[in-house]
């Protein structure tokens, strides 16, 4: 079945789009979920998977899908949602296979050790999550500006408008602030992993 | 802005920048990993929020409120057809 024949024709364009999801990313977002993840959902559902695994699979997809765009990085060949479910099937088919490998690891077999597939050294996955609580111990208002900025990819026009600064220059001192904060807490929580 | 300031800024871009640039001469090294561990962390916490607003748009469209909303929206619908087909006959 060709992607083409399960979904509409979408007419955006990467430029736009990416202006549409820096603008107003939850209608944006809304709109390509609409249109989109019937096609994902009927797919992973005629592939074994169930409900919460098609809209797992399509939000990992609309992930990748909002970084490349608010990077600049997408190089549309199609259709937004041609796109999506084309990397909503590779996740799920990806999905398939690592279950396949790994049918249902219990929690004995977790207890035990690192299986074949081998895992990164104990310090580094936990790291970034112990790094994330800071983000989250942050104000809101800083939190707010930080993610719109580094994630979101928002102007800093914008930012500014949204959190009632009176110019680019005042929001821009405020971002830093907010990541001199932030990379405080770091460093205080962090003192002999970082070089002195 | 402030010399502390302008020294984060040196060191964004360095690490967010321009690739080849060379680190800030004035930046402690421990400075500069705080900062790339800080832009992992935010990387990290803007994924988790975007994942909840999709949760929300999901539950929006799918979840128990949204069938209610189109019945209820039905329901609206046709008591308008009604009161149009009363004032007619």
């Amino acid at each position: 079945m060709l992607l083409t024949e399960v979904l509409p024709v979408a007419p955006t364009a990467a430029p736009g789009l990416r202006a549409a999801l820096l603008a107003d990313r939850t209608r944006t977002l809304t709109d390509l979920y609409r249109r989109t993840f019937p096609a994902v959902r009927r797919h992973v559902l005629r592939r074994g998977g169930t409900d919460q695994d098609a809209q797992d699979v399509f939000q990992d997809a609309l992930v990748v899908f909002y970084e490349k765009a608010a990077a600049g990085a997408l190089a549309l060949t199609a259709a937004p949602g041609t796109y999506l479910v084309a990397v909503s099937r590779n996740l799920w088919l990806r999905e398939l296979d690592r279950r396949a490998r790994h049918p249902r690891t219990g929690l004995a077999a977790v207890e035990e050790g690192p299986t074949e597939a081998a895992e990164p050294a104990a310090e580094e996955p936990t790291e970034p999550f112990s790094v994330l609580a800071y983000v989250e111990q942050l104000n809101e208002k800083c939190r707010s500006i930080l993610l719109a900025y580094y994630y979101f990819r928002q102007p800093l026009a914008q930012i500014a408008a949204a959190h009632g600064y009176g110019s680019v220059r005042s929001a821009t001192v405020q971002k830093f602030k907010c990541l001199e904060r932030l990379r405080n807490a770091v460093r205080a929580a962090f003192p002999h992993a970082l070089p002195c | 802005m402030r010399p502390e300031l302008e020294r984060l800024r040196g060191i964004e871009h360095y690490l967010l920048g321009a690739p080849d640039a060379p680190p800030p001469a004035a930046a402690l090294a421990a400075d500069t990993e705080a900062q790339r561990r800080a832009y992992g962390a935010l990387h990290l916490a803007g994924q988790r929020q975007l994942r909840r607003e999709l949760a929300a748009i999901h539950e929006t469209l799918y979840g128990p409120r949204a069938g209610r909303w189109a019945w209820t929206a039905a329901a609206a619908g046709l008591r308008l057809v009604f009161a149009r087909w009363g004032r007619r006959a």
